[in-house]
């Protein structure tokens, strides 16, 4: 199990890919950089959730640390070239959600360097700066205040969204009455409008219906098509392998492949298949 | 990170993030005020219900003690209630606003920044009817009214730096929100709000003194209700305690800062 970099592509670890990506681009290149990155997780068990309850654990049992830590992420280099949709894949608790959250700026890693180039936006959790009180507009205007975006700015994109969102009809209606799919169709729609230079999607593409579904690969095909980059967590192989130029596969923290989306996703299966008999036995 | 550091961060991030604050006081108004038929009639008739209780109840056995008790009730009842209302909706603002802490990288005090101006507009709206009691009360209006502002500096940076530090124990504990209501009561008690200083017995003034909100509301009174200008060595000291607690609330944040991720 190796941590290899991304453009090991470019090297002999992927001869198949295709002529376009044969000279490593150079370093400005590169949308998203990650060196060495250790993320000391810390897990907590039976951990005092009132100051009471700590007063008592280091007065009676002396007892003041409650976690263990373990490296969620270990060691991670990773090179993401502008304009590439790259993939990410691994078993639950392989650490691919750590890697978004160092990606995005909000988990700060324990050791390594992490560099983005441009803007950063996550789809991590959809509608994440939304008051369920508030209506479509009034939430939009929120959560492009958050961005910074200045309120007249704002206003000029509201058509726009909602129309995106086809919402029109429930522009006024407080969200909290929405359905699921209203809900995550307007998330979707106000983080689309942001056009950042990278992307962090984490298994959005599973909301919504067909048609809506189409309307959101519109939307990467449109935002690639100027040049931007999009990470992308899941688990929908297939639709991945068609989407990513490159895949990593995680596994225990550290990338056990990074190239080619069908060399991934092979090992990733046999690797998956592994654990599977392991856990039977 | 140095003081200078932490207070000139604090100090950017509210101009950079002014956009969101601004939004999200109002939404807070908004939605404060969205089911109920008197709307921002609310914030003054709060403050005003509160004073005529407490003034049917202690003017007379303040009899003698206090000429105009309304209005010396009044006066102080204006900061307590902004810092009682900032503190307590200072605690829950990093839990509350967990998803959006979780993806996007914000300085995290934004959100008790903007508690503070939300309780701030209730403050100024309080202002109106205490106005009106001074004028139908036959109150001297004094023009040292005008020096208002200046007393606020201290009690807008206390109230902020104990918010700060108890929004970032309740990620850690989350008894705090009942521990302050102690703390507050207590605090509420031990405030010169219901009694002036020289109604304590001289052994317990040392005491009480040494809570920055006691000089905050006797400096505010003397100025709103005796007219008469804070001594300037007083509301240095004020002011110094409460930059040091502003200070510790910010420490305290960018400390936890980079754990709050693994307990929301």
């Amino acid at each position: 199990m190796t941590a290899s970099p991304a453009n090991a592509v470019n090297t002999s670890d992927a001869p198949q890919f295709d002529g376009s990506n044969d000279v490593a681009p150079a370093p400005e290149q590169y949308a998203v950089e990650l060196e060495n990155v250790t993320v000391a997780y810390r897990s907590y068990k039976e951990r005092p959730t009132t100051l009471k309850e700590t007063v008592i654990g280091a007065v009676k049992h002396r007892k003041f640390r409650y976690y263990e830590t373990f490296n969620a992420l270990s060691g991670v280099s990773l090179k993401i070239p502008k304009g590439q949709v790259f993939g990410i894949i691994g078993s639950n608790g392989a650490g691919k959600s750590t890697l978004l959250k160092v990606m995005a700026g909000v988990l700060p890693p324990t050791a390594g360097s992490v560099k983005v180039h441009g803007r950063i936006d996550s789809l991590i959790q959809l509608g994440a700066g939304f008051d369920a009180e508030l209506n479509a507009i009034e939430n939009i205007y929120l959560s492009g205040a958050l961005h910074k975006k200045p309120r007249a700015e704002i206003k000029k994109r509201i058509p726009e969204i909602l129309e995106f969102a086809e919402l029109e009809e429930f522009a006024t209606t407080p969200i909290k009455y929405y359905s699921s799919g209203m809900f995550a169709r307007l998330g979707f729609a106000v983080a689309a409008d942001r056009n950042p230079d990278v992307l962090l999607v984490d298994e959005v593409l599973g909301v919504g219906d067909e048609r809506f579904r189409k309307k959101c690969e519109k939307v990467f095909e449109r935002f690639l098509a100027s040049g931007n980059t999009i990470v992308i967590v899941s688990h929908a192989l297939g639709n991945l392998s068609n989407m990513a130029d490159q895949i990593g596969l995680l596994s225990r923290g550290e990338f056990a492949f990074v190239g080619d989306p069908m060399g991934a996703i092979e090992k990733y299966r046999a690797e998956d298949y592994k654990t599977r008999l392991t856990q039977n036995n | 990170m140095t003081a200078t550091a932490l207070y000139g961060n604090f100090f950017y991030s509210i101009y950079d993030y002014r956009e969101y604050l601004k939004e999200s006081v109002f939404r807070d108004l908004r939605k404060k005020y969205k089911r109920s038929s008197l709307g921002y009639l609310w914030s003054m008739l709060n403050p005003l219900l509160m004073m005529i209780i407490l003034t049917v109840v202690f003017s007379s056995i303040m009899k003698g003690r206090v000429e105009n008790y309304a209005v010396f009730l009044f006066c102080a009842l204006l900061p307590w209630t902004y810092f009682n209302g900032t503190v307590k909706s200072c605690i829950g603002t990093i839990r509350q606003n967990a998803k959006i802490i979780d993806q996007l990288p914000i300085p995290k005090y934004i959100f008790s920044v903007s508690s503070s101006f939300y309780n701030f507009v209730d403050l100024f709206l309080a202002f109106i009817p205490l106005l009106l009691v001074m004028w139908f009360t036959g109150h001297p209006i004094h023009s040292s009214i005008f020096l208002f502002p200046l007393m606020l500096i201290p009690l807008f940076f206390f109230s902020m730096g104990l918010g700060l530090l108890l929004a970032v124990s309740n990620v850690f504990f989350e008894d705090t929100a009942h521990l302050t209501d102690v703390l507050l009561r207590a605090m509420y008690f031990l405030c010169p709000i219901l009694y002036a200083r020289d109604m304590l017995p001289p052994w317990l003034v040392k005491y009480v003194v040494l809570n920055p909100m006691f000089g905050i509301i006797e400096g505010i009174r003397e100025l709103l209700y005796f007219g008469t200008l804070p001594n300037l060595e007083t509301y240095l000291l004020n002011l110094s305690g409460s930059v040091v607690v502003l200070g510790l609330g910010l420490y305290a944040f960018n400390k936890a800062d980079d754990k709050f991720v693994y307990f929301i």
